[in-house]
């Protein structure tokens, strides 16, 4: 859906004023735009806490298989996550990843059975097919639970415990990697533009830091 | 040229060019084809030619993209198990046959290889092929990799993203190049660049040593994205090409000769059936043309020519027919059946040339032969001739050759002994035809001049002989002698006559003929009666010639009526004169025989005196007596219209012609004048007094003047005086002189008075008729 970027900004703004009043967390509204200056959806952001680290979790994601498409075709997960693989289609799909990060196979198979796959080590981690070599998602398995991905507008709102993270984005077009930027969360809502050269593609992967 | 060589070489000629065109056409056609063929060949091999090489490349990119696609390998690659990775590359090259094939990582490095592990760890040669992002997975290209040519493909291994690249290939070696050349029937030569220039790496056999001038060729460049330039050339020989077609166009130049050797065979035959008949009936028409006309056509033919044969044949005796019938016209009188002129003529100069001895001529003529006609038709004229030509006939079987030359005209001739016998042989000839001819048991007299000559002694040939005998039988005539030899005295007057023929017409034109007066002089008182005109002729070259200089001839030629008209036209102008200046003087004017045949004269004299507003009784016009004997009926209806104009008519020569006297007696005449002769003879002979006297009275008694001319002496004169004669005329008195001595003599002398009658003044009356004017 498209919004108009004055009322995703009134929209911000009276989220920042809702979090002052009621807790002491800040907000980041991100806005990710391509260097071509369209919207970016799929954008993972992630901010690795500078100051303390919080404790392991072990939470549970989802990666379906619809119309031999992964959905969603990016996702990004807490390392320990476990990501169910379920099968929407009447065919049979296989799932496999030679990543560094995770490799495994699921077998041929069909249905949502029995098919989780725990992510345990941070990386980027490519998952395919073997029987439809078109298919392709990636998982960006990451350290800290504090990350977001835009939506198709390119915005996305996070909100952040005050202190000092260092800002990591990705996307699977992007020519190279972008730089680590270090920010400050407050109490208050914080605007976080964030610009990405889209205009490579997955055959020749920016690495993933 | 003759017709059968013309035939001939107009239809060889004709076969010649049209086989010759055919040919042409035939040998351009089958170059041109030959040539389309090779260009047709080259486009089909370049296409089979790419068409393979597609193939090669489909080929090897199913079997790399295969390769790539394999799990295991995913897997391999991804342990980086490069074992495995190159016994699959192997089994993936032996399955399609491939010369190679490799696996490199990503940046280009080759990890495993299906030969030998030589290569391992270097970079793959050809980065350009392994293109990350394309939209395809395998690329391809020829490439030239130390000397050697090879078609490579490159697939991308996913996992899923790109891993590495399986690089699979073809050489294109002699083996393969010459199953492409089986392929394309062509010859290919592969070709590479370097920086030395182009060179040959594979060429097939049948390429190899053939003149460049000799191929037609195709060249593809097969330059993939790497490395350097090859090109394939694709070539076809031209004399094999051309091959089949030369042999068509052999075998077809041996079928034009021979059908030209059948056509000249033909043709010749076909020239000879036509033109052999024609020279046959050429050769018949010319023995026809030199009067052969038995001659057998020798062509027996149902065609045209067969047809011209026998046109030929009936032709022949047509023109045989005609030929006697021409003959017997032109060497046969037909009345007579003897000799005609020509014949005659033809036969005296064969015996001139034949005889030695002398030939005797002779012309005779009948006298008053028209007169036969006349009275008693010309049935029994036909018949009197044909009788004289019968008695001729008895003469022929004694060595007389005889002809007719000419209405009443015939002829002789023969040989004599010596010059002597001419005279005898002319008299005896004569004698035998003088006989009365009996005609329906009528006999008529008949009577006859001979003109005689001889050869060789008075002429050569038979036309002159012939002029010579007529030249006897005219002056014999006039002489009024039944019998003459020629003598060349009578020749240079005839010369001279002859000469004048063309000069007297020129005579009135120029105005050369001159009148001159005698004057008549009334005897019993001496007074000046009149005046005869006499012509002369002042000729340019020969001076004043006398009237029997040219009259002569004049009436032989017709000519004498002009000049009569002339004369009369000019002495009825003097006449005129001097009657308008009151002095009238009659003037006499001759009119010969010949005038008097023209039925228009009296009116000619009438419209002259009318011209001239002339009284007619002061124009005399005096008639030779001979010239009323021939035809005296038309004569006398002549003098009678003269007469009744007013003329005043006078008997010329009165005396010497044979005319009846009962005839005399009708003429409504005036005047006699007595023949010169007469008077001549009057001093010496008493019988001619007689005679002369004799006219006088009886021209007193039919109430006539009568006039005496040719006085020369006083006792002539007293003659006359003493018979009675009126007028007299003579040297004696004056010789005919010009106008002007006229005038002279005139003077002082007195004039019979002359009762002019009243002259004529409407011309309307003779408005149909010419004048004196040339007619």
């Amino acid at each position: 859906m498209m919004r108009s970027m004055p009322f995703a900004a009134a929209a911000g703004m009276l989220c920042a004023l809702l979090a002052a009043l009621t807790a002491a967390a800040g907000t980041v509204n991100i806005v990710a735009k391509a260097t071509t200056g369209a919207p970016a959806g799929d954008v993972v952001v992630v901010f690795d806490p500078l100051d303390a680290t919080p404790p392991p979790s072990h939470p549970t994601a989802v990666v379906d298989q619809v119309n031999k498409t992964y959905v969603p075709h990016v996702s990004v997960v807490r390392t320990g996550t476990t990501i169910s693989f379920p099968n929407s289609d009447r065919i049979h799909h296989q799932v496999y990843s030679f990543s560094a990060a995770k490799q495994f196979q699921l077998d041929l198979y069909a249905g949502s059975t029995n098919s989780h796959v725990l992510f345990d080590k941070p990386g980027l981690v490519v998952l395919g097919c073997n029987i439809h070599d078109r298919m392709l998602a990636f998982v960006v398995v990451v350290d800290t639970p504090y990350f977001t991905k835009t939506a198709a507008t390119g915005s996305a709102r996070l909100e952040l415990p005050p202190g000092h993270y260092s800002l990591r984005s990705w996307h699977p077009d992007l020519t190279a990697a972008a730089p680590v930027q270090r920010i400050t969360v407050g109490d208050g809502a914080l605007d976080l533009p964030v610009v990405l050269d889209l205009s490579g593609s997955p055959d020749n992967l920016a690495t993933w830091h | 040229m003759r017709l059968r060589t013309r035939i001939a070489v107009t239809f060889l000629a004709l076969v010649s060019a049209t086989l010759a065109a055919a040919l042409g056409a035939v040998s351009i056609a089958n170059r041109d084809n030959a040539e389309r063929e090779v260009q047709r060949q080259l486009d089909v091999g370049a296409r089979v030619f790419i068409r393979a090489m597609e193939s090669n490349r489909r080929q090897l990119s199913q079997a790399a993209q295969a390769a790539a696609a394999d799990y295991a390998v995913r897997q391999a690659v991804s342990q980086g198990d490069t074992d495995t990775l190159a016994s699959v590359l192997e089994n993936s090259r032996d399955r399609i046959g491939a010369a190679m094939a490799i696996l490199t990582s990503l940046d280009g490095r080759v990890v495993a290889d299906s030969g030998s592990d030589s290569l391992i760890g270097t970079d793959f040669q050809f980065p350009q092929l392994l293109r990350p992002g394309k939209a395809t997975d395998s690329d391809a290209g020829v490439v030239v990799e130390h000397g050697h040519i090879y078609q490579l493909v490159a697939a991308a291994v996913r996992s899923p993203l790109p891993a590495a690249w399986i690089v699979m290939g073809f050489e294109l070696d002699g083996r393969s190049t010459q199953e492409l050349a089986q392929l394309t029937g062509l010859g290919i030569t592969l070709s590479i660049e370097s920086p030395a220039g182009w060179s040959d790496v594979v060429t097939t056999a049948g390429t190899a040593g053939r003149d460049a001038a000799d191929l037609a060729t195709r060249r593809l460049d097969l330059t993939g994205k790497a490395g350097n330039r090859v090109t394939a050339t694709l070539s076809r020989s031209l004399a094999e090409a051309r091959a089949p077609f030369e042999r068509l166009t052999r075998v077809l130049f041996l079928i034009a000769f021979a059908s030209l050797v059948v056509a000249a065979f033909a043709i010749f035959a076909l020239a000879r059936n036509i033109t052999r008949p024609l020279r046959a009936l050429a050769g018949a028409v010319d023995r026809i043309r030199s009067g052969t006309y038995d001659v057998a056509i020798p062509v027996q033919r149902h065609d045209e020519l067969g047809l011209l044969a026998e046109g030929l044949q009936v032709m022949q005796s047509a023109v045989q027919s005609r030929d006697s019938a021409i003959r017997r016209l032109a060497y046969e009188d037909t009345l007579t059946g003897i000799m005609n002129r020509a014949a005659f003529t033809a036969a005296l100069d064969a015996s001139l040339t034949k005889v030695s001895r002398p030939i005797g001529v002779a012309v005779l003529n009948l006298h008053r032969f028209r007169r036969v006609n006349e009275h008693l038709g010309f049935g029994v004229g036909d018949a009197v001739l044909t009788r004289i030509a019968a008695r001729l006939q008895a003469d022929q079987d004694a060595g007389v050759t005889i002809a007719r030359l000419a209405g009443d005209e015939f002829a002789a001739y023969t040989t004599l002994e010596d010059g002597a016998q001419l005279q005898p042989w002319g008299a005896a000839l004569l004698a035998r035809l003088s006989d009365p001819v009996v005609v329906d048991a009528q006999p008529i007299d008949i009577s006859m001049t001979l003109g005689l000559c001889i050869a060789p002694a008075d002429a050569a040939t038979a036309d002159e002989l012939l002029r010579c005998a007529e030249l006897s039988l005219e002056r014999a005539r006039r002489d009024k002698q039944p019998l003459l030899a020629y003598s060349p005295a009578l020749q240079p007057t005839a010369r001279d006559q002859l000469s004048l023929l063309g000069e007297l017409q020129r005579a009135i034109d120029a105005d050369e003929l001159r009148l001159f007066f005698q004057p008549k002089i009334e005897l019993a008182t001496g007074r000046v009666a009149g005046a005869e005109v006499l012509l002369r002729w002042q000729h340019p070259v020969r001076g004043l010639l006398g009237p029997g200089q040219f009259l002569p001839f004049a009436e032989q030629t017709g000519f004498i009526r002009k000049i009569t008209r002339w004369t009369i036209g000019q002495a009825a102008a003097q006449c005129a004169a001097w009657y308008r200046s009151g002095r009238p003087l009659q003037l006499a004017v001759n009119v010969s025989a010949d005038d008097l045949a023209d039925l228009q004269f009296d009116r000619r004299v009438a419209r002259e005196l009318l011209r001239q507003h002339l009284p007619a009784n002061l124009l005399t016009l005096e008639i030779t007596e001979s010239g009323f004997i021939e035809d005296p009926e038309q004569a006398l209806q002549l003098l009678t219209a003269l007469a009744a104009i007013g003329v005043s008519l006078s008997i010329d020569d009165f005396g010497t012609g044979y005319s009846s006297l009962s005839h005399l007696a009708r003429m409504p005449v005036h005047e006699l004048k007595i023949d010169r002769s007469f008077v001549l003879g009057l001093e010496r002979d008493p019988e001619y007094a007689a005679i002369v006297r004799a006219a006088i009275d009886m021209g007193h008694s039919l109430g006539m003047k009568v006039v005496a001319e040719g006085i020369e002496t006083e006792a002539a004169e007293g003659a006359l005086r003493a018979l009675g004669c009126d007028i007299v005329q003579g040297y004696r008195y004056a010789k005919p002189m010009p106008l002007a001595d006229l005038e002279a003599w005139l003077e002082g002398r007195a004039r019979v008075p002359v009762l002019a009658l009243p002259a004529a003044t409407s011309p309307g009356d003779f408005a149909d008729t010419a004048v004196f004017e040339a007619s």
